[in-house]
């Protein structure tokens, strides 16, 4: 019973951390742009389709170890040189413009970049390098995916280093001044442009971050994966609240909690029902997600101020 | 000398244009006000000398350099800052760090942090609220912060945008006597403000702005003694 709870806590806790770095991507563009990027997801599989190319071409060539760390390299490099595609298409252009527009277009792409996956890999499904040749480890009933592990901690240290440059550098202030009010960092001399820019590669970087983990935990990759992740990363940034980034950690770690709980104890087949419903619940709630302040909190604390 | 100089600028909003042709001058040392209606073209006037916004044609020349064409943090850098109307702080970040974020293009660390220390002497109410959200500050705080935020670029001439509205008699004294004591430290001031009659104690020099164009210029003397500005701005008509 004890070792159920564990196990399926553990389970939770590792889809949860994927899910927490696509919901932190999400988070940092709609923070910088008050804009939705639907390719996202799109982008991310566009770095793991790369990445099961290398395998599948050069797969035989380079021992298990060089191909799992090099497939990581170009999963990483293709989401963000797919990100620096959408950001100049969709994003810079209609800037200060209509966000339907941009938002539009960016589904447009996510179109294009599946198509162009489907070039690339004809098949549905392909073989993605695992990033080790470890068994799962066995320890007190509990079964451990070197995986998993290797997944919350990655994805916990990539949280960590994102806090500290968004609070000690630069960078980061430029940033946060942008998300909170584009008015005034303007009035500051910040260029919005630029850092809109950096922050959407930023996004592309921790997202092909955790497309790595999640496809190399599957060890393959299918065009449905930017339909996944873009929703998962949706539904992370929703309940955590619009532009809050520790609250799209925590939306990310509780969308994987409920998921892995709702299929322990009603089965797969309620997986995602469950997870659903809880968006569902939780923005019945509060609109604003759990963390909500941007969108809805903002708009009322500008109207109170006038 | 640093005289800001405004030749002819006209900027447009699409086929509008908001500014017809305004040309000014702002002397160095100087308080210089300008007057006008809502609608006026004030704020956009202050934006294009900011280079947030880009003027059709014109020039605006400060110290010899010209500005148009320049981005706004190449202005910053050359000396101006602005104080945007309705003080658009940083809602959701602290007074600590709203006054970091105006001193954002300084690379001169050291001196940003005093800067940081002798701006929150100078502002105590700031000082006690250091690590309370900008949001959660009343009006007049904020005003106060969005003024020492812009002189965390360490500007000559200081641009503010109505940092009286909306606040309360008390406290439109004590911004119009920070703009007194930043003025005798030897900053320009250049504002846009409603309010004549706190701005005729101040200004040195005005300026009366309709409809995207300069229509008055002079003297508080002279802004006393014309029988318009009386009745538009301080409500009143003058005694025969």
């Amino acid at each position: 019973m004890v070792v159920d709870f564990l196990q399926t806590l553990i389970n939770g806790l590792s889809a949860g951390a994927a899910y927490a770095l696509l919901g932190v991507g999400f988070t940092l563009m709609f923070g910088v742009m008050r804009r939705l990027n639907l390719s996202y997801g799109a982008t991310l599989m566009f770095g793991g389709y790369l990445g099961a190319l290398l395998a599948a071409k050069a797969g035989h060539l380079l021992p298990s170890g060089a191909l799992a760390l090099l497939a990581a390299v170009v999963t990483v490099a293709g989401a963000i040189v797919a990100g620096l595609y959408v950001e100049r298409l969709c994003f810079a252009p209609l800037r200060g413009r209509s966000g339907v527009a941009a938002m539009v277009s960016s589904f447009a792409v996510w179109m294009q970049i599946e198509q162009l996956a489907g070039l690339l890999l004809p098949l549905h499904t392909n073989p993605y390098p695992a990033p080790f040749d470890l068994a799962p480890m066995n320890i007190a009933g509990l079964t451990l995916r070197p995986e998993h592990l290797l997944t919350i901690v990655v994805a916990a240290l990539a949280a960590l280093l994102l806090h500290r440059l968004l609070t000690r550098s630069r960078f980061g202030l430029a940033l946060r001044t942008l998300s909170d009010s584009e008015a005034a960092a303007q009035a500051v001399g910040i260029d919005a442009r630029r850092v809109t820019l950096v922050a959407f590669l930023l996004a592309s970087a921790l997202g092909g971050v955790g497309a790595w983990l999640v496809l190399a935990s599957n060890q393959q990759v299918t065009p449905m994966f930017g339909m996944w992740s873009t929703a998962k990363g949706l539904v992370a940034m929703m309940l955590g609240g619009l532009g809050s980034i520790p609250g799209a950690v925590v939306g990310g770690l509780l969308l994987g909690l409920v998921e892995a709980f709702g299929q322990a104890l009603f089965g797969p087949q309620v997986r995602e029902l469950i997870a659903y419903g809880m968006l569902f619940l939780v923005l019945v709630v509060r609109p604003g997600g759990l963390y909500g302040r941007a969108g809805f909190d903002l708009d009322l604390a500008a109207r109170e101020r006038l | 000398m640093t005289t800001l100089q405004v030749s002819d600028v006209v900027t447009a909003y699409g086929k509008i244009e908001a500014l017809k042709g305004v040309s000014l001058s702002v002397e160095p040392g100087s308080i210089t006000c300008l007057l006008g209606p809502n609608g006026a073209g004030k704020t956009t006037l202050m934006y294009t000398i900011a280079g947030i916004l880009r003027p059709r044609r014109g020039s605006v020349r400060f110290g010899g350099s010209e500005l148009v064409g320049e981005t706004a943090d190449r202005v910053i850098s050359r000396g101006i800052a602005l104080v945007p109307e309705n003080r658009l702080v940083f809602p959701q970040m602290s007074v600590a760090e709203n006054l970091a974020a105006g001193a954002y293009l300084r690379r001169d660390h050291a001196a940003v942090a005093s800067d940081l220390e002798a701006l929150l002497a100078r502002f105590p109410a700031l000082k006690e609220r250091r690590t309370q959200l900008a949001g959660t500050l009343s009006g007049g705080e904020q005003q106060m912060l969005a003024v020492a935020r812009a002189l965390m670029s360490r500007p000559r001439l200081l641009m503010m945008d109505e940092p009286s509205m909306g606040l309360a008699p008390l406290v439109v004294d004590q911004i119009f006597r920070i703009v007194e004591e930043l003025n005798r430290d030897g900053i320009t001031i250049f504002m846009v403000e409603q309010n004549a009659h706190m701005a005729l104690k101040v200004a040195h020099r005005f300026f009366l702005m309709e409809q995207g164009r300069v229509t008055f210029a002079g003297s508080p003397d002279e802004v006393a003694e014309d029988d318009v500005i009386q009745r538009a701005y301080l409500g009143s008509v003058k005694a025969p």
